[in-house]
């Protein structure tokens, strides 16, 4: 019985967590329609802020709190509004979602630039000195206390805003119909910006909060939000008190899970190994019973189609590649070769992303847990080569299932559920399959005749198979079934109306695309020779999915800027030491630029690549015989409403 | 400034045909949409023959748009049926109704807008012989139909780039591809010039004499006048009207729904 209760307060502070977490998320949701996957990073600075001000100035708690929640965070939460969101105003799901998650690579970039994370600091819970209560036996501090206290105050205090005051009701005006509100004199654009900031304030609190007991770590805090997305979708990203009610359920389902439903389960053991994927499980059954979403009818506005090659231009483009690896090969040192060789792994990976995301319009955020999936194979497949299949394999039938069981989810919901299957996967898989934080060794396949040991013929053979495949995908983008992808991208509804069953369709690509994932893996596991859980980590995909947007999302040349890009900024530092140029860490900068790069090229959807092939048309305008009429007229296509 | 009593008004059924009659290709039977607390559509009634065209005529907002996407599947009725070739289809998905012969163009356009015209056409060629018994060469069927509706000029041209007049012709063309036997059109000549509307009047024609049951939403009135064999109003979601064209034309209420006017 005392246990029972126990878990129960324990469940409830970290419901309360959660609760509060998801709040901000649904306040900013609601009224403004962009799902803020930065929210945590904002969390985090908040709680860095209030450490800089309290333990390193020695502000009194009591000054350094209301300037913290009540005036920094929420100025930056409106700031971000201001410069970032606005002008996004009416983008797709998948232009909102990358810039969000650019905002927080830079958040974290930016964390790990102004505090050292090599450094510990300790951030002491408020009214640590006050003795503990003891409530039937249960010994409760006064952290906690307040954790509870903070979340009823915030329900009741967004309650009253909401009902009773002006601009609580006008934000309420501006879900149901921003526009009719925009009529009836309120702005949506300074409502939006409030609710940025109530949010960012939110996620400061949050953060505050819970950084004395999880620890001031930058990367801890900003995932711990994600925790609150399964509080936010039981919510439907719509009612608060819902979410705060499925904040509550959560709480407790992941403090009783230990104790009372593990062991009861069948392979008690494996069970009891999944608890920290507890919220991520919650968050996939949420997820499938969502209403189906109507099929989309909008259409992308805006988007450049590039020029696909010809077999022969991508057979002479390939050609071209391989004799260009010849070259490297021979001049580059064997550890630049495992970098070089490295960016044409990331862009074998990245060219799955073309065939998921780039042609078949679905957003995927786990593509590292299939390439894992692929490097984990290799690892059992001994010095045979066949370990290359069997990677391929089993991210293939690995991406069947997510795709079979995430058949009914678009957008936001699709990328949300690859979330939890790839945070699932890593806490759950991951880091048991591979050694918590430790690390797998592998053998590098063997081939006849052919010296696989050495950099120079590894790398040669890495650029072929990445040319090959490739081509591979190029040919399907010309054939019959790239028009099919193509016009599930552009239209499901019609395509559904010519008798297209496209759940099919999407389980196809999906697994096609996680084959390719998993191929990229194996070779990535052969040529390191050793894996380690953090290299198939969630924040990789999302970076992944950055380089490819700022590369540009539907061409090679897209996947291989963006593979050079990631592959690149690690190394920027050195490359420019040459020069007598010092920069920060290296990681720093990696996610520093990511950043930058994805929020400022996020407005453009087309990329890099896409630019290149605007390029190229403009050019050819000029100087050759175009038919392309100059001006589109285009109808901005949304909804199907008469 | 409803032109219908609500208190006293009597759903229009069309009495003269029932969802088993053989002629009947499409029935859409009492069908209702409420989205929240707007009645969209209310008990509407619509026969479709084979080898006729049938108009589904009304004013902005009278609820058309919602009846196609009822009768395609995109969108759930609150009540009521809809009925392909005698079967009740009221349970199955948009992409089952297609392959049993259903097929429709969007007023807000559906294009493939990164494929071209010839393309799009073929896309949808290929979804047939994906799914049907008939193996014909899509290249072939689609050259054939871009003849027919006249797209040849710019068939090599991306649909996004062409204006929507031919784009709409575009979608006609795709429905074509997947030899339909009910065809759903909703607007398909606005954005065309005279004489390329009365060429689309003349297709809709051959259509229908081909045996297909042609569905046509328009707003020209003089096209709907020419080439409808039963004219369908449809107003605030209800049927209010349902006859030969010029009955239909001469019918107060429909009049009075077109002019807006009060009692």
């Amino acid at each position: 019985m005392d246990q029972l209760l126990q878990l129960t307060v324990v469940g409830l502070v970290v419901g309360c967590v959660y609760a509060l977490t998801a709040t901000g998320l649904v306040v900013t949701y609601t009224t403004s329609g962009i799902f803020n996957f930065a929210h945590g990073a904002i969390g985090m600075l908040g709680a860095f802020s209030y450490w800089q001000l309290t333990v390193k100035w020695h502000w009194p708690v009591l000054l350094a709190l209301p300037v913290v929640l009540l005036v920094l965070a929420p100025l930056f939460g409106a700031t971000i509004e201001r410069i970032v969101m606005r002008p996004l105003h009416g983008a797709s799901v998948d232009v909102t979602l990358v810039i969000t998650l650019g905002l927080l690579l830079f958040f974290l970039g930016a964390a790990n630039y102004f505090w050292d994370q090599g450094q510990t600091r300790v951030l002491p819970e408020l009214l640590a000195s006050w003795k503990p209560v003891d409530i039937g036996g249960v010994v409760v501090t006064w952290g906690q206390i307040i954790i509870v206290l903070a979340a009823v105050g915030v329900a009741i205090g967004l309650r009253f805003l909401f009902s009773t005051t002006r601009i609580g009701i006008a934000m309420r005006g501006v879900v149901d119909d921003p526009d009719l509100c925009a009529m009836s004199g309120a702005s949506p654009a300074r409502i939006q910006q409030l609710s940025w900031a109530i949010g960012a304030g939110l996620a400061a609190l949050a953060g505050i909060l819970v950084a004395p007991k999880v620890g001031m770590s930058a990367l801890q805090l900003t995932l711990l939000v994600i925790n609150g997305y399964a509080a936010a979708l039981f919510g439907r990203l719509k009612s608060l008190p819902r979410t705060a009610v499925g904040g509550l359920l959560l709480g407790l389902l992941v403090s009783y899970y230990p104790v009372y439903v593990a062991p009861h389960l069948p392979f008690s053991t494996t069970f009891g190994q999944l608890e920290k994927a507890v919220p991520m499980i919650f968050l996939g059954v949420l997820l499938l019973f969502l209403p189906s979403a109507r099929l989309r009818t909008a259409t992308t506005v805006g988007r450049v189609a590039p020029t696909v090659p010809g077999l022969r231009q991508s057979l002479a483009g390939g050609g071209v590649m391989i004799v260009l690896a010849i070259a490297l090969a021979s001049a580059l040192s064997s550890a630049n070769l495992l970098i070089a060789g490295g960016m044409f792994i990331s862009a074998l990976s990245l060219l799955s992303l073309v065939l998921l995301t780039g042609y078949s319009g679905q957003t995927s955020l786990c593509v590292l847990t299939f390439f894992g999936l692929g490097a984990f194979a290799m690892a059992h497949s001994g010095t045979s080569p066949l370990g290359l299949v069997w990677g391929g394999l089993l991210a293939a039938a690995a991406g069947m299932l997510v795709a079979l069981v995430t058949a009914r989810l678009r957008g936001l919901y699709l990328a949300l559920a690859t979330f939890a299957f790839a945070k699932g996967m890593d806490v759950g898989f991951f880091n048991f399959k591979l050694g918590s934080g430790q690390s797998l060794q592998l053998k590098r396949f063997e081939l006849p005749l052919i010296d696989t040991s050495s950099e120079k013929t590894f790398f040669f053979l890495t650029v072929v198979v990445f040319v090959v495949a490739a081509i591979g995908v190029l040919a399907v983008r010309r054939g019959r079934w790239g028009r099919q992808l193509t016009a599930l991208n552009d239209s499901p509804a019609a395509c559904a109306t010519l008798g297209v069953n496209t759940t099919i369709t999407k389980v196809v690509v999906f697994t096609a695309s996680a084959g390719i994932a998993g191929v990229a893996g194996a070779m990535f596991g052969a040529q390191q020779e050793i894996i380690t859980p953090s290299q198939f980590d969630v924040l990789g995909s999302l970076a992944l999915l950055l380089a490819l947007r700022i590369g540009g999302i539907n061409t090679i040349t897209g996947a291989l800027f963006g593979a050079f890009t990631i592959g690149l900024f690690p190394e920027m530092p050195q490359i420019l030491g040459h020069f007598g140029v010092t920069l920060p860490d290296k990681v720093q900068l990696t996610f520093l630029l990511t950043g930058i790069a994805a929020i400022s090229i996020g407005r453009d959807p087309d990329g890099l690549g896409g630019q290149v092939s605007k390029l190229g048309l403009r050019l050819r305008q000029q100087f050759g015989s175009s038919s392309t009429p100059a001006a589109p007229s285009y109808e901005e296509a949304t909804l199907v409403h008469g | 400034m409803s032109t219908v009593d609500l208190e006293t008004y009597v759903p229009h059924i069309d009495h003269q045909y029932d969802p088993r009659d053989p002629e009947v290709a499409l029935y859409v039977d009492e069908v209702s949409v409420r989205f929240g607390g707007v009645q969209a559509v209310s008990a509407a009634t619509i026969a479709c023959l084979a080898g006729q065209v049938t108009g589904l005529i009304g004013p902005n907002g009278a609820g058309k748009t919602t009846t196609f996407n009822v009768i395609t599947g995109l969108e759930a009725p609150t009540s009521g049926k809809v009925f392909l070739g005698n079967e009740d289809v009221s349970g199955l998905t948009p992409y089952k109704r297609a392959r049993k012969g259903l097929a429709r163009t969007f007023q807000r356009l559906e294009v493939f807008g990164t494929l071209t015209a010839r393309d799009n056409i073929l896309a949808a060629a290929e979804f047939r012989r994906g799914w049907s018994k008939d193996k014909s060469n899509p290249r072939a069927v689609a050259d054939q139909i871009v003849e027919r509706v006249g797209l040849q000029h710019v068939q090599h041209e991306r649909v996004d780039m062409l204006p929507t007049g031919l784009a709409r012709l575009v979608e006609l063309g795709r429905g074509l591809a997947t030899h339909p036997r009910v065809l759903l059109l909703d607007e398909p000549a606005s954005g065309l010039d005279m004489a390329e509307s009365e060429a689309l009047g003349d297709l809709l024609i051959d259509l229908a004499q081909e045996g297909i049951a042609v569905l046509v939403v328009e707003h020209d009135v003089d096209l709907v006048m020419r080439v409808c064999d039963r004219i369908h109003v449809l107003d605030f979601g209800r049927i209010i009207s349902v006859g030969f064209p010029k009955d239909v034309q001469a019918d107060p209420a429909v009049q009075a729904a077109y002019l807006g006017a009060e009692d």
